[in-house]
């Protein structure tokens, strides 16, 4: 699925990053997925978001016969994938052109058919503003109708009007998780509107640091191949295409086939979904609620810095990096470590918002030449409480607001504290607010520790049990 | 003897004629003893001269436009003349006075130059760019530069200058002199007055936790701000004030519901307050470190506000 140029045009962001890559091959932090909203407003960081993740849109492929002397695998598998294959675009409904397109793979014969949710995302939001068509390989073209999506794993399960078509099975040890690694795979798709195209790649089983299961697949998956089938040697469906890694090289993620295969029984069992907008809504509370469950219950770990020690995510699901100033020209007037954790926990919601990212930060400085009014002025521009928007602010959100004021404990490791709390709302979803919390320490002139702590599409009670639970980490001990 | 003088419109005397003899002829026409070059003015509009008792008494001849009062509506046709009641006739003042007419008594020339409001305006002066320059210093978390404090102190000393300058001049177009060491004493004061109540706000925001103050630090700009006008406008002329005092309090009205106004809207254009937050010493704290219970219970309180704010609609917008 095209979302845009800008995600189409990979071109100036490969050549940029090429020297890195060609020259440095250990892996270097990726500054776009730290990047905080300035006051610019919440454009730049969402392209920064969406540079990430590129979807893929495009049609599945067939079974494969064994392959007989010179014939490949590939050759077989795609040789009978084509009239199970889709390619689905979404028009302006008033100009009646493309805004953009992925692909899909017929499940069943009765023309059920599989692709992503951000294929299809833009129909549910604004249906009078856009609908879904089909296109087959052999150019018949139609109605898609929606019957239902998982939003967690970007699916969603269509309809088209094909009867006794050719369709494809899910492989069973993909279901079950059993798939070897090193494993051939056959992803099939539309790339950038070329044609029905198969690409040959490993399966190199799930991703390490992702909150959701999701498969990692070397090969060069390329926009417009979003929803398309990747398949086992057999022609049986293993994942479906859904991004990319921009920087990386064919580094490309599948949704595991069982998301699938559940969404395509849920559907058969409990019918279409009727109001898919109320639907999608109560699949992301359930699904933030686990997340922030999940982020509780593994809790915070009491990690050092300096005389202070603050508190660092236990989930595996973060990525963290450490940067230190020191080695800074000219010498800086305070010294500075930071480290940074993020979660791998972005969700795309709509083609302008994604949302569930944590962000856990710490600035230790220590002033060597500022006096107390200076670094306390350093202080404050690390300090700046600035929410991680996902999304547009006017379209998804309520303003920021702030409430700030001292906040001690009696105790002697507990150092008095600055304490800010900015919490915004989401406007489409209920007891959604994106919050940040900053805590200073205020112990000292001349060093301090600076804990930031934001949270996504979080429930503001999980938000606040979060809160106390992060500030009664911060100790100091001297 | 009579003396006419023709006045200017702010008073002053443009024109000071003898008339020998006891009556004065005024007019346009050249038969005249006064010749007053005024269109609106008859070529024969006034007489002045003494009654039986003395007294002076101007009548009007009969001119179309008629003889006034300064200052009072209502034409006159003959009154008496006191020598300090300007008389208009057309667009013209004039003052008319006998060679008895006791003028006030001599000033007196001070023994020595007043030097207080010298020693106040250095004194100002030191202060304000002392502040200035400090506040430049404690907010440098980078390389020290010389140019950092430089353009700020520049900046500073030409507002002033430019400001002090307008009001000279309009001092000495409106009131005969420029009064200069009384404006810029009143700009100076001024000036120290809005940067002392930008450091006691800062103060309040941080140690006090009382942001109020640094929220509405732009209100309080535009009330020093007026003031500051009213002043000058009091050092051009002590006449008035009333009428002065209330169009600067009109415009004050009006600029600070103005400001209001975009804060309000800029809050919900941009979604976030116009506000930085800022942090001083800890050892400024005056306020106990609360306990994170009731911390969290204003945090919960928060939520009311946010809430309100996902309720209203934004403009143009369809509730679904």
């Amino acid at each position: 699925m095209a979302h845009s140029v800008a995600l189409l045009q990979p071109h100036g962001v490969l050549a940029k990053r090429l020297p890195a890559l060609v020259f440095y091959l250990h892996r270097a932090q990726e500054k776009l997925t730290t990047n905080w909203f300035g006051g610019a407003g919440y454009g730049e960081a969402l392209t920064a978001w969406f540079r990430l993740l590129l979807t893929i849109c495009a049609v599945g492929c067939g079974a494969a016969q064994a392959a007989p002397g010179q014939v490949s695998s590939a050759e077989a598998v795609y040789a009978s994938a084509p009239p199970r294959l889709l390619q689905i675009r979404t028009l302006l409904t008033s100009a009646g052109q493309q805004t953009s397109n992925g692909s899909a793979f017929l499940v069943s014969a009765d023309g059920l058919a599989i692709t992503n949710y951000h294929v299809v995302s833009q129909v549910i939001f604004e249906p009078n503003t856009y609908r879904l068509e089909y296109t087959a390989a052999d150019g018949t073209q139609g109605d898609v109708h929606l019957l239902g999506v998982d939003l967690p794993n970007d699916l969603a399960l269509v309809r088209v009007d094909k009867h006794d078509a050719p369709f494809f099975a899910f492989d069973a040890a993909a279901i079950r998780g059993d798939l070897t690694k090193g494993e051939r795979l056959y992803s099939m798709g539309n790339p950038l509107d070329l044609g029905f195209t198969i690409i040959e790649g490993t399966y190199n089983g799930f991703v390490d640091r992702s909150y959701n299961e999701r498969i990692h697949f070397t090969g060069a998956l390329n926009p417009g191949m979003s929803g398309g089938p990747s398949t086992t040697a057999a022609g049986e469906v293993a994942g479906v295409n859904v991004a990319t890694r921009r920087g990386g090289q064919l580094v490309s993620f599948l949704v595991p086939a069982r998301f699938a295969s559940a969404l395509l029984q849920r559907v058969r069992d409990q019918g279409p979904t009727s109001d898919l907008r109320a639907e999608i809504g109560r699949q992301l509370a359930a699904w933030r609620t686990a997340l922030y469950k999940s982020l509780g219950e593994q809790g915070f770990r009491s990690a050092a810095f300096g005389p202070y020690r603050g508190p660092e995510p236990v989930a595996p699901w973060f990525t963290c990096w450490a940067q230190t100033n020191s080695g800074a020209t000219p010498k800086p007037r305070a010294d500075l470590n930071t480290t940074n954790c993020t979660s791998e926990t972005s969700l795309f919601v709509a083609s302008d918002l994604n949302i569930g990212n944590i962000q856990i930060n710490h600035y230790y400085a220590r002033s060597s030449d500022l006096n107390q009014f200076q670094f306390a002025n350093y202080l404050a521009q690390l300090s700046q409480a600035r929410l991680t928007g996902g999304g547009p602010y006017k379209k998804w959100y309520t303003p920021e607001r702030c409430h700030e004021d001292f906040v001690g404990a009696a105790a002697a490791d507990r150092p008095p504290l600055r304490v800010m709390w900015c919490a915004q709302a989401y406007r489409e979803f209920e007891d959604f607010y994106d919050v940040a919390l900053i805590a200073i320490t205020q112990d000292d002139g001349r060093e301090a520790l600076v804990s930031r702590m934001s949270l996504q599409a979080v429930g503001y009670d999980d938000a606040m049990a979060l809160g106390r639970r992060f500030l009664d980490t911060v100790r100091v001990s001297k | 003897m009579i003396w006419v003088e023709i006045l200017s419109r702010h008073r002053d005397v443009a024109a000071r004629v003898r008339v020998m003899g006891e009556e004065a002829s005024i007019g346009r026409g050249y038969d005249n003893d006064v010749i007053v070059d005024d269109p609106y003015v008859a070529a024969h509009h006034l007489r002045v001269f003494r009654d039986a008792t003395g007294a002076l008494i101007a009548q009007d001849l009969g001119s179309a436009n008629g003889t006034f009062a300064d200052g009072v509506t209502g034409r006159i046709s003959h009154f008496v003349i006191d020598g300090g009641q300007p008389i208009r006739i057309g667009q013209t003042l004039l003052r008319v006075r006998a060679p008895d007419y006791s003028v006030e008594p001599e000033r007196i020339v001070p023994a020595e130059r007043h030097r207080l409001p010298i020693v106040l305006v250095a004194a100002f002066t030191a202060m304000l760019l002392g502040l200035v320059a400090l506040r430049v210093w404690l907010a440098q978390t980078g390389e020290p530069r010389l140019s950092n404090y430089v353009t700020p102190l520049l900046l500073v000393a030409g507002i002033i200058l430019v400001w002090v300058g307008i009001w000279a001049l309009l001092s000495r177009i409106f009131a005969g002199r420029s009064h200069f060491v009384s404006n810029l004493l009143i700009a100076l004061a001024g000036f120290l007055a809005s940067l002392i109540y930008n450091e006691v706000a800062r103060y309040a925001a941080f140690a006090l936790t009382w942001p109020a103050p640094s929220t509405y630090e732009y209100a309080s700009a535009w009330l020093i701000l007026a003031v500051v006008c009213f002043l000058h406008l009091r050092a051009i002329s002590a006449t008035r004030l009333w009428l002065k005092g209330t169009i600067v309090a009109v415009v004050l009205v009006i600029a600070i519901g103005a400001q209001t106004l975009q804060r309000s809207e800029a809050f919900f254009d941009i979604g976030r307050q116009n506000t930085a937050r800022l942090l001083l010493p800890p050892a400024f704290r005056a306020v106990p470190a609360r306990a994170p219970d009731g911390f969290f219970a204003d945090v919960a309180g928060l939520r009311v506000s946010v809430d309100a704010d996902r309720r209203k609609a934004r403009p143009g917008e369809v509730v679904h």
